[in-house]
């Protein structure tokens, strides 16, 4: 019995072995490993995507994964990354705080660490931390928001997750716009999690409590289509509502005159840039830029739609 | 006459020996599957087999495999436990709390000694563990059902504790006297990772008490037949009681175990891990009606869960077809399962002499 348990085993190991032998990957290019939150959201894959391509185009090998905004996973993909040897890492982080532990990990095992789109809450860990504005691009978003609205009316807000940095910054940076108009008056202020159903719920909610509102001011895209389909389904018109982000579907809304406005986060101008850093860290032992780099925000009106795609300025 | 009933006995024979070889690699199957995966990722990812990556490996595979070890013995029960990943959760939030705001009283703030930090948090933990042995066996909810109640209690409860945030820098303060803390993700001896020795330690007194105890034992009769193991004077209340609260023992230990490596507390962390729990506890060859299964298979199932994951991270598959094959393996598992629930039925006659150990 135990003789054909070997022969089965040997017999499989042979197969897989004759299979998967001429698989072997290609080792001697040097890794870059890229972690974002997610792959099946528009922005985060636009970022990874641009980071791929200028790594593969720059002669690494690219391995793309996603932690989606589990720090235990981001970890347990850190520390595959430490085990591959990866040269450098493109990471765009799963918690300002939470994060700090598994960056300084490969930071100490020699890889390079770039953190884009969101930062962590250390410096000296990293060798670069870029993110757009997101205070700027709120401040932009803001200033639209109220010629939009000819600065008088009743306005609400939609917030992203409380417990995310960037929902607490753009809010901050839509106020310090929206507070200085005595015309402008913020009658309802709801979380609806950076997602689209729960905006759209909580819209209707609004709406219901609120008919005579003239604008609606979202933390983000996709809060701002589900707001968007609620105003439709409710039959109001004339509402002016504004995202963040600058996510295609964002930009086809604003030229169908469904969105006023969003800001567009430069994700892939980012994820170039902190590609084109680690090459030249890897090469030359130093990027010569400083650590934090801050990247403005782009606003997207109905008068420049046609120039963006895709998170990035086309024309 | 005589002669046929010879030939009817050899012919017997070798139907039996080739319905044990069967049955036996039927059994063994969570082994070989990891054999097989073992084999297959060293020769894909050169990076693999290395001190290094089995190091980081052996961490991984020990929050599945504790979660597991834990979970076998309410599955054996008849039961299952949906509330682990939630207690994890909960449990490195206390953690985080007890390090970082300390406990006040009388108008000052106290902070507790990391092994007296560990020892609360054990015993917020063993409350929710208590709460799923009192709902299961004195009020007779459906264990799914009071398990996904408290699922949802313990991680609203994580998110109550810090308002949704974060809890950073669990390293403590030399001034506070609670430093240390890390150690139970990060320390090593003799070169294997805390988290490693956490979950041997764990899988040694597990197997010992489903193997050799009578509580063991008792467990595996409510399984097989609650009624029976009632009359037979067993106290099935007790005994599920403990189920649940060692199962939600060990996932405090994974709750602080990820806390320390992380070095912060999210009160997010470990949402569905009871689902990769209950995987490894199918793939180690555990029936989900209870009864029937091991503890050693469970440490099995938890490696094919982890060194799978880990091999398709380092191989670069794409996230989509790590669901899908994380999928399919888990599926062909439990079909297997079935089969060999059917087949031993039907082979029983050819086992020459009845095994006493056929119900693995």
């Amino acid at each position: 019995m135990p003789r054909r348990v070997i022969a089965l085993f040997v017999m499989t190991a042979t197969i897989v072995c004759a299979v998967v032998g001429c698989h072997r990957a290609d080792h001697r290019k040097k890794l870059i490993a890229i972690i974002v939150p997610s792959q099946d959201n528009p922005y985060f894959k636009a970022e990874a995507d641009a980071a791929s391509a200028r790594a593969q185009q720059l002669g690494y090998r690219v391995r793309v994964d996603a932690h989606g905004d589990d720090a235990y996973v981001q970890d347990n993909l850190i520390d595959a990354a430490i085990a591959s040897n990866a040269a450098a890492l493109i990471l765009d982080n799963a918690g300002a705080d939470s994060s700090i532990a598994a960056v300084r990990r490969a930071t100490r095992a020699g890889i390079a660490v770039f953190l884009i789109d969101r930062a962590i809450n250390d410096d000296g860990i990293a060798k670069a931390q870029i993110i757009s504005d997101n205070g700027q691009g709120a401040r932009l978003v803001a200033a639209e928001f109220a010629r939009a609205l000819h600065e008088t009316g009743d306005y609400a807000e939609l917030l992203g997750r409380e417990s995310d940095t960037n929902a607490q910054i753009r809010t901050e940076g839509f106020h310090a716009v929206l507070d200085k108009d005595p015309g402008l008056k913020m009658v309802a202020a709801q979380s609806a999690n950076w997602s689209q159903s729960e905006a759209f719920e909580k819209t209707e909610i609004i709406l219901q409590a609120h008919p005579n509102i003239a604008g609606i001011i979202a933390g983000n895209d996709t809060m701002a289509l589900g707001a968007v389909a609620a105003v439709k389904s409710s039959g109001l018109k004339h509402i002016v509502i504004t995202g963040f982000d600058g996510s295609p579907d964002a930009i086809e809304a604003i030229r169908k005159d469904d969105l006023q406005a969003t800001a567009l986060q430069p994700a892939v101008l980012i994820s170039r840039l902190a590609v084109d850093e680690a090459n030249t860290f890897l090469t030359t032992g130093s990027t010569g830029k400083p650590e934090r780099q801050i990247i403005p925000c782009d606003l997207v009106t109905a008068a420049n739609a046609a120039d963006y795609s895709n998170f990035e300025k086309v024309r | 006459m005589n002669t046929t009933a010879q030939t009817l006995t050899s012919a017997n024979r070798v139907a039996g020996t080739s319905a044990r070889t069967v049955l036996f690699l039927l059994r063994a199957r969570a082994f070989l599957v990891l054999a097989l995966l073992l084999i297959l990722f060293s020769i894909l990812a050169p990076e693999f087999l290395t001190a290094n990556n089995l190091s980081i490996l052996s961490k991984h595979v020990a929050i599945t495999a504790l979660l597991a070890v834990g979970m076998t013995f309410v599955v054996l029960t008849g039961g299952i436990d949906l509330s682990v990943g939630s207690i994890a959760g909960l449990s490195g939030m206390v953690a985080g709390y007890l390090l970082t705001q300390g406990l006040s009283f009388g108008g000052t703030v106290h902070y507790p000694p990391v092994a007296l930090v560990v020892l609360l948090t054990l015993c917020v933990c063993l409350f929710v563990g208590a709460l799923n042995g009192w709902l299961v066996a004195k009020a007779s909810v459906a264990p799914f059902i009071a398990t996904l109640g408290t699922l949802y209690i313990a991680r609203g409860a994580a998110l109550l504790i810090s308002n949704g945030r974060t809890f950073p820098d669990l390293g403590g303060r030399v001034a506070r006297g609670n430093t240390g803390f890390l150690a139970v993700g990060q320390g090593f001896l003799l070169h294997v990772p805390a988290p490693a020795w956490i979950m041997l330690a764990f899988f040694v007194i597990a197997w010992v008490v489903a193997a050799k105890t009578p509580f063991g034992r008792h467990v595996y009769a409510i399984g097989g037949s609650e009624r029976a193991a009632r009359l037979a004077g067993i106290r099935v209340p007790r005994v599920k009681l403990i189920t649940y609260l060692f199962s939600s023992f060990c996932a405090a230990f994974v709750g602080l175990i990820i806390a320390a490596q992380l070095e912060a507390a999210h009160p997010a962390t470990g949402e569905s891990f009871e689902l990769n729990a209950i995987a490894a506890v199918v793939l180690g060859g555990t029936s989900l009606m209870g009864g029937r299964g091991s503890v050693t298979g469970s440490l099995i199932g938890a490696f094919v869960i982890g060194v799978l994951a880990d091999g398709m991270v380092m191989l670069g598959v794409s996230e989509f077809w790590q669901m899908v094959i994380k999928g399919v393996v888990i599926v062909l598992a439990v079909a297997v399962d079935q089969l060999q629930t059917r087949l031993q039925a039907r082979l029983l006659p050819y086992l020459a002499k009845a095994n006493p150990e056929v119900a693995n």
